[in-house]
């Protein structure tokens, strides 16, 4: 019987993420037009393009290989194992233990790594733009991320993120430098990573500044549909990793009883939401980067990153 | 051979380390862990500006073995402090990745052979598209690729992943400049783990992916089966390390308690096949799940996504934004690849210097695009060491050309100096 429980709760947990993540997508779209005087779309919309794309015919390349088949697929499980790890509403999953934050970070690795191939199946410029400088991008952020992760593992002693997420909520951890340095990293990182301005301009399809939409420009049909809903569930999944690393409050810990449950994951709705409200409002204030100011971006996040683990090292009391 | 020569190195840096020197004193660590953490980054970086295939893999040995010096490098801090425990997980991580190198890097090895048997032909710049005309050795070479990127579930990750446990246990180590050195090489050992993914990216999707740039990319036949078999076995060896790295961890338990006197904690004993880097941690990894959690959330979304969405496909010419290339030679090629990591990292650290040659409008020679990339270990060390001995060889060159008497005279007072010198000696 508990078995069954933890079963469905991690199910839960899969599913939800699923689920929400192309309505946060709509939210940031919705919010982004009314700050810039649009009415904007329904915040449903995402639901019904990802729909319409399941129907339409997937056109392939007449060169295109298994790999350009195959990566859909890979990418969204992989984006969407490594969201079902991260701990969204409740800590200590059936599961929870099987990737800790080091691993989430190499899943993405993976779906990442999968996707620039596909950019690069069908042999066309584009494709190889947009890959090349995703490996850019993801050199650069890769260490920030992990620096991070050594930032909150020294912190709570561990890198499971359940446990850093209950080490957040019981242990006084208070207010702390570092932790301070990392989430500014985090953001930085985030941004680059779901391909947002000023990294990355999701809405373009200029060549001289798409990445993502470049690797992803040959793909149609249901195919395009599973890249859609893998880069809207990445997006939930660094919402989850903020959340969970740094205001895992609310999450439900040692109460997993059914009106506890229902409360976490009302509170976890609420701060997606928040979030999905923040990014617009940062993306309008700012205007989309040179590629080649992009190591500037993501160095400053570095240097954040390492000062913390710095200080960290020095005292544990930072 | 290459691969086994870089075990043995390690294994005799290792048993020096630790055997025959006795105690080590904390600072060595400090020099062993800096130069393994600039040789990781300059490895990779340098194994990105190739395009050669197998140069290409040999520099990024370079990079390996700087992984696993980091590793030694730790376990040598941690035994100066006491730490045994600690020891041993570097230990075990340094090991482990010797054994996944080997395994990885053969068969990487392999792939560019069978390419180079199938096409003649090692230069990247000159293959494309060869996943068509190679199916089996695109499949063992992108498996490799994606062990040696350090992607879970395959086994490069679980080295990788052990190196980094043993790197957060290290704010216990007593000496500042091992707390501030050990931070330092855990984030080049991550810059240099996402180079690795970008640089297996540019050797699998140049080499095998686009269309074939050349006749020979386009004639290219599949090498015969036991090549195949030996390229997938050692695929099948990346997959198994990687998702039950428990048994490898106690395989190599015995080698690290009789170097150290420690151990990893038995992974055996933990459930599900989990593995722990240390006994108190609460830390764990499982492969094993990753893959299940991979092929249920890939069986799941290809079950949806035939009961719901439409089956349609079609073939039809590229469409590139409705401007295809007209030659494959205009896809993006292996220098077009590196070039922003190039720029970003390569000005600085290799002295890159590239030169753009386009004709004037109305003439009509070829543009041309020169790329020098300079290692600057060459510029550094064994350029300024050649110049000297040729320099040196220059000024003794005059004694060739000298008279009879001369040269009587040279032989007689070398003479009587070595018996002097002997003299002196007795």
């Amino acid at each position: 019987m508990a078995l069954i429980r933890d079963i469905a709760a991690q199910g839960v947990q899969m599913f939800l993420v699923l689920l929400v993540a192309p309505l946060m997508l709509g939210i940031t779209r919705k919010v982004k037009a009314r700050l810039l005087r649009r009415r904007g779309p329904s915040v449903l919309l995402p639901y019904r393009d990802l729909w319409k794309l399941m129907h339409k015919e997937a056109v392939l390349a007449h060169n295109a290989s298994w790999v350009y088949r195959v990566a859909p697929y890979l990418i969204f499980a992989a984006t969407w194992t490594a969201a079902a790890l991260v701990p969204t509403y409740a800590t200590g999953l059936l599961f929870s233990w099987s990737a800790d934050l080091i691993a989430i970070v190499a899943l993405m690795a993976t779906a990442r790594f999968a996707l620039a191939l596909a950019g690069m199946d069908v042999g066309t410029a584009f494709g190889g733009i947009g890959s090349s400088r995703e490996m850019l991008i993801s050199s650069l952020a890769e260490p920030a991320m992990l620096l991070i992760a050594f930032t909150v593992a020294l912190v709570a002693g561990t890198t499971q993120l359940s446990t850093i997420a209950a080490h957040m909520i019981h242990e006084p951890v208070g207010l702390r430098v570092s932790l301070g340095l990392a989430l500014f990293a985090f953001v930085f990182v985030a941004v680059a990573e779901n391909a947002r301005i000023p990294i990355d301009n999701p809405a373009t399809h200029l060549e001289l500044t798409m990445v993502h939409e470049a690797m992803v420009l040959e793909y149609s049909g249901r195919h395009l549909a599973m890249i859609e809903a893998a880069a809207a569930l990445k997006l939930v999944l660094y919402f989850s990793l903020l959340i969970c690393l740094f205001v895992p409050f609310g999450m439900a810990t040692a109460d997993k009883t059914p009106r506890a449950i229902a409360i976490a994951i009302a509170a976890y709705l609420a701060k997606l939401v928040v979030l999905a409200v923040a990014l617009p409002i940062g993306e309008t204030a700012v205007a989309k980067m040179r590629v080649f100011r992009y190591p500037v971006f993501l160095g400053g996040a570095f240097a954040a990153a390492a000062l913390a683990v710095f200080l960290l090292f020095v005292s544990q009391s930072f | 051979m290459a691969v086994d020569v870089v075990r043995l190195e390690a294994d005799a840096v290792g048993r020096q380390a630790f055997d025959l020197l006795g105690d080590p004193a904390w600072w060595w660590s400090m020099v062993v862990l800096a130069l393994a953490g600039v040789t990781c980054v300059m490895g990779v970086l340098y194994a990105l500006m190739q395009h050669d295939l197998k140069r290409l893999l040999a520099y990024h040995t370079v990079e390996n073995i700087g992984i696993i010096f980091i590793g030694l490098g730790l376990a040598m801090a941690f035994k100066a402090n006491g730490m045994a425990w600690a020891a041993a997980l570097a230990l075990t991580a340094a090991l482990f990745h010797v054994l996944n190198h080997s395994v990885f890097k053969s068969l990487l090895f392999f792939g560019a052979g069978a390419v180079l048997t199938a096409t003649n032909e090692r230069d990247m710049e000159r293959l494309g598209g060869l996943i068509h005309r190679m199916p089996a050795t695109a499949f063992a070479f992108l498996t490799g690729c994606a062990a040696i990127s350090a992607l879970p579930p395959l086994n490069g990750f679980v080295s990788e992943w052990l190196t980094f446990q043993a790197i957060l246990v290290s704010p216990q180590v007593a000496q500042w400049g091992l707390k501030f050195l050990i931070p330092a090489v855990g984030a080049l050992l991550a810059l240099s783990a996402a180079l690795a993914a970008a640089c297996f990216v540019k050797a699998f999707g140049v080499t095998f992916l686009g269309r074939p740039r050349t006749g020979a990319a386009e004639d290219a036949r599949e090498v015969d089966r036991f090549s195949l078999a030996a390229m997938f076995i050692l695929a099948a060896l990346c997959l198994t390390t990687g998702v039950l790295p428990g048994p490898v961890i106690d395989f190599l338990a015995p080698v690290v308690q009789g170097l150290l006197g420690a151990r990893m904690p038995v992974q055996a004993s933990v459930p599900w096949l989990s593995i722990v880097p240390i006994a108190e941690s609460r830390s764990s990894y499982n492969g094993m799940v990753i893959l299940v959690f991979l092929t249920c959330a890939g069986a799941l979304t290809a079950m949806f996504i035939h009961r719901f969405a439409t089956r349609a496909t079609r073939r039809s010419a590229i469409w590139d934004c409705g401007y295809p290339a007209a030659s494959p030679t205009m896809q993006y090629t292996s220098s077009s690849f590196a070039m922003p990591i190039r720029r970003v990292f390569g000005t600085t650290v290799f002295a890159v210097h590239e030169k753009v040659d386009m004709p004037m409008p109305g003439e009509t020679r070829p543009a041309h695009f020169h790329v020098k990339v300079l290692d600057p270990a060459w510029r550094l060390a064994y350029g300024p060491l050649a110049r000297r001995v040729w320099s040196a060889a220059q000024r003794l060159n005059g004694l060739q050309f000298l008279t009879i008497r001369q040269y009587l005279t040279l032989t007689v007072s070398t003479l009587i100096l070595l018996l002097v010198a002997v003299v002196l000696w007795r």
